[in-house]
């Protein structure tokens, strides 16, 4: 059913990590940057790149020390297999929790722009069998399509930002004050809280085989500079267009944003293509995260096939889809303050963790490796 | 929609027996990741107006 035993390489890893970010970065980073930070928010991108680019390297250091390993069994030559599970269980959950609320904002999403009038259970039924369907290509299927639908989408992107750019207000931009300098630099987590996503090279560590060219490290970085830039594009574009103030009480202010824009007065309705992208991201989205779920009970519960569990966990997600939230303003109040915080922890402290342990054993692990 | 996880998970079993039956491990996890999401379906469907988690929380953190 779902094929695992196929190698991944780290240029697809850092395609399906910039495509899983697209949504957030469409839909929640800006409205959190324009609460936070106001008209000064879209500075935040940039602070942000330091924080990416140092997980990032934190990332490329675990992989370099374990070549052939994944985030699990790192942890066990680091910290023992008992404490490993500890962490793995901890990540189990997040997981779980971030997968409902993925679910959640993506049938939100769908009603909030093309299907006010059809129930949300309709939505989570129909991504539930396609997820199904992609997992049972395999998990490779899933890489390739993130492959091939980026490129076509950044050029959309591209397109929308240069006829947006006679519609950019400077007045909902400049001045910066600096006053607000502090804010932005706070605001940013919002930005790392997404960035950290990298660490899902960890997770596939294992199917990268035990070398990596330099040609293949400079494309995690690639992916990681491309993550900031769009971020920072795409908050310029809905602040300079609808304003610091109206973005900051918006849901999806990209979407708005997007439907002041035509394409020389000929092409114009693009808002429809933003939610396709946004939906195509929650999809894959899905997809990667349901695949980490299944191995991480594969890991905790020392599972030589784990494919049975697929409908079970199944089960659970759809209904603790609603348990968890079920309206927009709870789905804000839970990314806000609960994911977000969660995010950093499992994204950032744990691995910063791991690589201090690592640090500290390097003479021990030199010997091992 | 209960009805059909109850089927999907009977069909689950039938398919995949061998897999299941092959190690007690296996078996306990997947009747006991069965129950729970059954149970949280005989939940919703008794209740489908329960308040959620997060409510609970904003309550709690506000």
């Amino acid at each position: 059913m779902i094929q695992t035993n196929r190698e991944v390489t780290l240029r697809q890893i850092a395609f399906m990590y910039l495509f899983i970010s697209l949504s957030p970065i469409l839909r929640q980073i800006p409205t959190a940057l324009a609460a936070e930070a106001g008209r000064s928010g879209y500075l935040s991108p940039i602070w942000s790149t330091i924080a990416i680019f140092f997980i990032t390297a934190i990332v490329m250091v675990l992989i370099k020390t374990f070549p052939g390993l994944n985030i699990y069994e790192i942890m066990v030559q680091l910290v023992g297999k008992f404490l490993a599970k500890i962490i793995i269980f901890f990540y189990l959950l997040w997981i779980l929790l971030s997968i409902t609320a993925k679910i959640n904002i993506y049938a939100l999403t769908l009603q909030f722009t093309l299907m006010p009038q059809t129930r949300s259970d309709f939505f989570m039924i129909i991504l539930i069998l396609l997820v199904y369907y992609a997992l049972l290509r395999g998990i490779k299927t899933i890489f390739r399509f993130s492959e091939f639908t980026l490129g076509p989408i950044l050029f959309l992107i591209t397109v929308l930002f240069i006829c947006a750019l006679t519609r950019l207000r400077t007045d909902y931009l400049l001045p910066v004050s600096t006053i607000k300098l502090p804010s932005t630099i706070l605001a940013s987590k919002n930005v790392i809280a997404v960035g950290g996503n990298i660490i899902i090279v960890l997770f596939f560590a294992d199917k990268f085989g035990i070398t990596i060219t330099k040609n293949q490290r400079n494309k995690l970085w690639s992916g990681a500079l491309v993550f900031s830039v769009l971020t920072f594009v795409i908050t310029i574009f809905t602040f300079g267009i609808t304003g610091a103030d109206l973005t900051a009480n918006l849901a999806f202010p990209f979407y708005i944003t997007v439907k002041s824009i035509s394409f020389f007065n000929i092409f114009e309705r693009f808002e429809v293509l933003v939610t396709i992208i946004c939906v195509l991201s929650d999809f894959i989205s899905i997809c990667i995260l349901s695949w980490l779920l299944l191995r991480c009970f594969q890991w905790l519960f020392n599972l030589k096939q784990y494919q049975f569990l697929a409908v079970p966990l199944t089960i659970i997600i759809f209904y603790l889809t609603y348990y968890v939230s079920s309206t927009q303003f709870e789905f804000n109040f839970l990314y806000r303050y609960i994911i977000l915080n969660l995010n950093l922890i499992f994204q950032y402290i744990i691995p910063i963790l791991l690589t201090i342990v690592c640090l500290l054993r390097r003479k021990k692990i030199q010997k091992q490796f | 929609m209960i009805y059909v996880f109850a089927l999907t998970i009977g069909y689950t079993f039938i398919k995949r027996k061998e897999q299941l039956l092959s190690s007690k491990r296996n078996l306990v996890l997947f009747l006991f990741l069965s129950i729970i999401g059954l149970v949280l379906g005989i939940i919703y469907i008794i209740n489908p107006y329960l308040p959620s988690l997060t409510l609970y929380l904003e309550k709690y953190m506000k």
